[in-house]
């Protein structure tokens, strides 16, 4: 039984091999240490589905691999490997889709030529690495390290066009806006070691296990500050959410993700839509049995995603640029996935972000078939007409844009739906402010919908239909095999994943259809199984469901409405772009238009807030340090030093008088022996 | 047989002139003629006591004091030679240099 886990640290520490490989080796093998990060990935992918199979068995495994600082009556700072159902199906998500973003680099940087190549697979190689450590990770504190790690392969493959002006300074601002949030990440793990003593995610001794006894007044915890500890336990998770909103790019730490674009396209589809920026969502869901103890910090992460959801779905609909178009999308479909994990639908949440790796990977990848097809122009206004001349790609897209758009049978059809359809729900059946949080969450999810459908096919059409609008459009270079078969094997996956869980399917026949509920509801470590979280929601939180229509309608109902919602979008797209020689409609919009492209100024509003407040605050603490602070301290030292002066001028070089001295006083201290002891 | 007090009187008064010496003198080779005053005037001491109480320990430590002494006088006139290469005088107020 033990089989495949005894092999699991080999699933990261494969690429970790390739990294080291491409990095000292790569420029003598040939394809620059390519070959190398595909066997390694696949070597990863091929351990993942033993893990998946062994853990579809019924086995699990929460181990301690390392102590690297063993505490004497307090924590422990371990290095481990947990690997329960979530695990295993993000581990096959993120191998998967490494193994095919290297396939495809062989056609984005091997094919056009590119050099530096050692350098861009060890990075690629880095972050599987990192990426894979960091799903089972068995504790916050290792979850933390990896998480920065990958923050950092970010950084480096962003900025891999380091001579260009644009792509340091994405990669800077990605790093330094992703940190801002990890910043309270850090102050929220040590929040979590100071008050449980233990940062392990599962098991009886975990930290959202004491945290429940706790609030039974079955467990002491120590808090800070004179809160109880319900509202202490609110404070940890949103310490920790700031990391979570900075990696998955949730309002208002979205600003770094559409420049993240500058990096090469294959890294935007592995880091930037289907596996870095998950990190944040599976910390969350990783962590939920300690977020279903806050109906606070529930209501807070329902808000942000389902504003973000809104808020990115709006400044997608007017973009140029094919992969703005889709960092978008990306912002707003993670908003999706914070909503349904605010809303108290872990399944959801899983299973979109599951579909969602993969259609948005497909997107990406596809965008880079464009892009090398158009000899890396992204600007969708010169092409169009793309859809005869490279029909592998077209097909592809469209399977993954019908999937991002929720259309019927495709992949985010029933993520989408399913994440909607909790939120309703929950919205309508809990008491209080949380319950109405949800409803406003669950009306901007939904009117993104709408959003999505729109951007989704206008990027469609505008790419693939109408006659090309340019000369490169028209004679578009060809693209081989190692593009097309990432490209099928997704666009595949894009149309049937949603396959796993079709709840309004099973509701309506009665057929056992949601795989995935069972999936995640068994396992054998406390506090990581939906079945726990369910109850927690229930039993602490509030989170009740209520169904205003009966449970089939409602089900119904929802489906219906954003269905009908996402076909509105794709019409409207239809209607508008679907012609020979479309125009910018957008630019009816007026005003609201050069809002939009400007980002709602989120941009001038942040440089604002570091070069008009932070600059001026920072100089006055760095005069008041220098001035106050320093000052004390030389006037300080300044009374040693013109003591020091001083009392040097008795060392006069001269022998005599340190004879004279010693004499001098030799005979003073025996007159005072004598005196004080009475001899005279 | 004599009283022990004539003998510390002897030692001290010698003592004291070897003090004397040092505190008063420039010259390198008088400071180590009366350093070896002093030295004498403790052994004058030890060798009276040793004879008061009939031990001889205080005699064989007289004998260690001059052997000592003998060797603080080699290591001086070695220093004193480096002195008179460098100043071209044995006046020990004129080496300051080993100083801040």
């Amino acid at each position: 039984m033990a089989g495949a886990f005894t092999y699991a640290p080999a699933i990261a520490a494969l690429p970790f091999v390739s990294f080291l490989v491409a990095l000292f080796l790569g420029d003598r093998m040939p394809k620059g240490g390519a070959l190398a990060g595909i066997a390694a990935t696949a070597g990863s992918l091929l351990l993942s589905a033993w893990v998946a199979l062994t853990v579809a068995g019924g086995a699990t495994y929460n181990q301690t691999l390392y102590t690297f600082i063993e505490g004497i009556d307090t924590f422990e700072l371990t290095l481990g490997i947990l690997i329960d159902p979530l695990t295993a199906l993000m581990l096959l998500i993120v191998s998967l889709i490494a193994f095919l973003v290297h396939v495809f680099s062989l056609g984005y940087m091997n094919d056009e030529g590119e050099t530096g190549l050692p350098r861009y697979y060890a990075g690629l190689g880095l972050f599987t690495f990192s990426m894979l450590s960091f799903v089972y990770a068995s504790n916050i504190l290792m979850a933390f390290m990896f998480f920065e790690l990958v923050g950092l392969c970010s950084f480096l493959l962003i900025g891999f066009w380091f001579r260009e002006a644009a792509p340091p300074s994405a990669a800077k601002k990605a790093f330094l806006v992703t940190r801002f949030g990890d910043y309270f990440f850090l102050v929220g793990v040590v929040g979590i070691f100071a008050t449980f003593g233990t940062g392990a995610f599962a098991g009886a001794e975990s930290f959202p296990a004491i945290a429940e006894q706790a609030l039974n007044g079955e467990a002491e915890v120590t808090t800070f500050f004179g809160m109880d500890p319900q509202t202490w336990f609110t404070v940890l998770g949103l310490l920790v959410l700031g990391g979570v909103m900075g990696k998955s790019a949730q309002f208002p730490l979205h600003t770094w993700l559409p420049d993240a674009m500058e990096g090469p396209t294959p890294v935007s589809a592995l880091i930037h839509a289907a596996t870095m920026v998950a990190a944040g969502v599976y910390l969350v869901a990783r962590m939920y049995g300690f977020y279903a103890l806050s109906p606070t910090a529930l209501a807070i992460i329902a808000l942000v995603g389902g504003f973000t959801a809104l808020f990115a779905a709006t400044m997608g609909v007017v973009k140029q640029e094919l992969k703005q178009v889709l960092a978008y999308s990306t912002i707003s479909q993670y908003g999706y996935m914070m909503l349904a994990l605010g809303a108290g639908g872990y399944v959801a949440a899983v299973f979109h972000l599951t579909t969602h790796a993969m259609f948005k990977a497909l997107l990406f990848l596809g965008a880079g078939s464009v892009i090398i097809a158009m000899h890396h122009n992204e600007n969708m206004w010169d092409m169009g007409g793309l859809k005869d001349r490279m029909p592998v790609t077209y097909w592809t897209f469209l399977s993954g844009s019908l999937a991002l758009a929720g259309i019927v049978p495709f992949a985010g059809f029933w993520s989408k739906d399913e994440v909607l359809f909790e939120a309703l729900i929950h919205g309508l059946g809990s008491d209080g402010g949380l319950g109405t949080v949800l409803l406003a969450a669950y009306a901007m999810g939904l009117l993104s919908v709408f959003f999505t459908g729109f951007y989704t096919f206008r990027m469609v059409f505008l790419t693939f239909h109408g006659k090309p609008r340019t000369e490169t459009a028209r004679k578009p270079h060809g693209v081989g095999w190692n593009v097309k078969f990432p490209l099928a094997v997704l666009g595949v996956l894009a149309a049937t994943i949603g396959f796993l869980n079709m709840v309004p399917l099973e509701k309506l026949t009665g057929i056992h259809l949601s795989f995935l509920h069972d999936w995640l509801a068994h396992g054998g470590i406390e506090m990581t199984t939906s079945e726990t979280y369910g109850t927690l929601l229930h039993d602490v939180a509030g989170v009740t469901a209520h169904y205003p229509l009966g449970e089939l309608g409602t089900t119904l109902a929802s489906a219906a409405v954003s269905l009908g919602l996402a076909l509105a979008g794709v019409g409207t797209a239809w209607s508008l772009y679907n012609v020979d020689e479309p125009t910018e409609h957008t630019d009816k919009l007026g005003s609201l238009k050069t809002v939009l492209m400007h980002n709602y100024y989120q941009d001038e509003y942040q440089v604002w807030l570091a070069t008009g407040v932070t600059y001026p605050l920072a100089r006055a603490a760095d005069k008041f340090d220098q001035g106050v602070v320093d000052g004390v301290v030389n006037g300080v030292s300044s009374v040693s030093l013109f003591g020091g002066g001083r009392m040097r001028r008795l060392q006069s070089g001269v022998v005599s008088n340190y004879a004279t001295l010693i004499t001098t006083a030799l005979v003073v201290l025996l007159v005072a022996f004598g005196l004080i002891g009475g001899w005279f | 047989m004599m009283p022990a007090e004539y003998y510390l009187v002897l030692s001290a008064a010698v003592f004291c002139i070897g003090l004397f010496g040092i505190l008063t003198r420039e010259n390198a080779l008088i400071f180590l003629m009366s350093v070896e005053l002093m030295l004498n005037a403790a052994n004058i001491n030890l060798v009276a006591f040793s004879a008061q109480y009939g031990n001889l320990t205080g005699q064989v430590f007289s004998l260690f004091t001059m052997g000592l002494a003998a060797a603080e006088v080699a290591i001086g006139i070695g220093i004193i030679l480096v002195l008179y290469r460098n100043f071209s005088d044995v006046n020990v107020t004129d080496a300051t240099t080993m100083r801040w």
